[in-house]
């Protein structure tokens, strides 16, 4: 768990943060979304994973650069769990890069129905204190 | 040494909010029709206890607390956990110590109790089954894990909202004859189309209920069979297959890789096709999550699982009745019970012995159950062959 900077990702956290994790998410203040790519296979995880799936050799953290994608899928929670109540309804979507990357995360300024195949743009924000996310916007 | 294992007896509680019963009553509703039908504790080599999630009643080592229930408290047990497919990885771990020899007879006995806590606090706890790093901070609840899968199928396959609404009205039609259904009453297509969302597209019709309930069965060895019943069914063929553990990371949304899986290696086993079997019991979960069963048993055509249930053919006259014991929906779901119950029901159907003549299927010679563990992660297909003519 950090201790002298407190940060988390998202609305509802994981409290587990890993020094890997940590990095990701001080990546994330300065606005900057970071994948992990394995050194000696180059498979590439977005979002990262200290450890590479194929091989186990610790992945680096890279920034990732795209920035357009389309809706993929999303839902729109209406009954949330108890830790996100206070936000519903709310739209968490899966965008899709053009490189085929996909990404979860909220969208935060729709003004009418999501549709599949809608462009979204990635951004960032801070939740509050100790709390920063990327999100979606249309 | 690999030896044939059959289904021999089962029994079922009555599944609903059961606010009268802790584990311990559930688990002896489950056992008791065993025992009345003369397969005591002493004829029981061990057992595995199928139960899924210790959070909703607070309770440790409930498994152990299970076997003490009904008398099994000194014979061997262990506990299987697969989230909702949990019920038949047990009957598959058991299937494999009775196959391989180490015991002869074996029971595999389900139950959950999700109702301790509040509709919201349970949410949260299944919330906490997707990825607590990458999914959980942006509160994807089970429902909304399969609203994904829907919102995905629905643009691809041009599919409006009705054609779930008619397998919720399905659900429903066969909940209200199931004496043991946690809501057993009919619905009509409007209320089931037009029902409060909980995770848009799915509304409340789409989505299956917090249950507490349980089930049992009993495996035995081909060379005692004889003993317990002249009505065995056959472990057939059983599958078990594995899909990525973050949706985002699916190849598609408008199936379950591992459900795919899954059917191959118990179609295999069996050396069965889909146009062999004569009924299934699916993991829906979600409307959406039985029309994909569809397709991924390979029931229909992708995209073309909506003509089962727009032609009725998932009925049980029909070509391949489906859930016709309510499901999942509205037989209910108490998570480590459903692998079991669903057992339950094909043995049930293929003796003759459906509640109502208006639920019963004729002639099952080869059933088949599909239990799938969260968004499918987890999957096992078993398919069921009667064993007298």
């Amino acid at each position: 768990m950090a201790t002298e900077h407190e940060i988390y990702l998202g609305y509802s956290t994981d409290k587990a943060v890993t020094p890997f994790f940590k990095q990701f998410l001080e990546s994330l203040e300065k606005n900057k979304l970071m994948k992990g790519v394995c050194p000696k296979c180059k498979k590439e995880y977005l979002p990262p994973r200290q450890y590479c799936q194929k091989d186990l050799t610790e992945c680096q953290l890279v920034e990732f650069t795209e920035r357009e994608a389309k809706l993929y899928s999303f839902v729109i929670v209406d009954f949330a769990p108890e830790s996100m109540a206070s936000r519903a309804p709310y739209v968490v979507a899966i965008g899709e890069f053009p490189s085929g990357r996909r990404l979860t995360a909220h969208i935060t300024n729709l003004t009418s129905e999501p549709q599949v195949g809608m462009k979204l743009k990635l951004g960032f924000e801070r939740v509050s204190d100790k709390m920063v996310t990327y999100k979606w916007q249309v | 040494m690999t030896r044939r294992v059959a289904v021999v007896a089962g029994g079922h509680a009555k599944f609903g909010k059961r606010y009268d019963a802790t584990l311990r009553e559930l688990c002896a509703e489950a056992y008791k029709p065993i025992y009345d039908a003369g397969i005591t504790q002493d004829r029981i080599d061990a057992t595995v206890l199928s139960y899924a999630a210790s959070q909703f009643t607070g309770q440790g080592a409930g498994s152990a607390l299970m076997a003490d229930s009904i008398g099994l408290q000194e014979k061997p047990h262990l506990r299987c956990e697969s989230a909702c497919a949990t019920g038949t990885a047990s009957i598959r771990a058991a299937y494999g110590m009775v196959a391989s020899g180490l015991y002869d007879v074996m029971l595999v006995l389900g139950a959950e109790q999700m109702n301790r806590v509040s509709s919201a606090t349970a949410t949260e706890y299944m919330s906490r089954a997707g990825d607590m790093r990458w999914e959980y901070p942006f509160g994807i609840s089970f429902p909304a894990f399969y609203a994904l899968l829907a919102s995905r199928y629905m643009a691809e396959y041009k599919m409006p909202h009705d054609v779930l609404a008619k397998i919720s009205v399905k659900s429903h039609h066969y909940g209200a004859q199931n004496p043991k259904a946690h809501l057993p009453k009919e619905v009509t297509f409007e209320e089931a189309n037009n029902a409060v969302p909980i995770a848009r597209p799915l509304n409340l019709y789409d989505c299956s209920l917090i249950t507490d309930g349980a089930a049992a069965v009993v495996l035995v060895a081909e060379p005692r069979v004889k003993e317990f019943t002249d009505q065995p069914m056959w472990i057939k063929g059983l599958g078990a297959g594995a899909s990525e553990m973050m949706i985002q990371d699916r190849p598609s949304l408008t199936s379950i890789p591992g459900a795919k899986r899954a059917a191959a290696a118990a179609y295999k086993m069996a050396g069965l096709q889909p146009k062999d079997i004569n009924m299934a019991e699916v993991h829906d979960c979600f409307s959406i999550a039985e029309l994909v069963a569809y397709e991924d048993l390979g029931f229909a055509q992708p995209g073309k699982g909506r003509e089962l249930i727009e032609n009725k053919e998932v009925y049980h006259t029909g070509r391949i009745p489906v859930n016709c014991d309510g499901g999942l929906k509205s037989k209910g779901h108490p998570l480590g019970a459903t692998g079991v119950s669903m057992t339950y029901e094909v043995m049930a159907q293929m003796r003759g012995k459906a509640d109502k003549p208006s639920r019963q299927i004729k002639n099952v010679k080869y059933g088949l159950v599909h239990n799938v563990g969260q968004s499918g992660q987890f999957v096992n297909v078993i398919i069921y062959e009667r064993g007298w003519s």
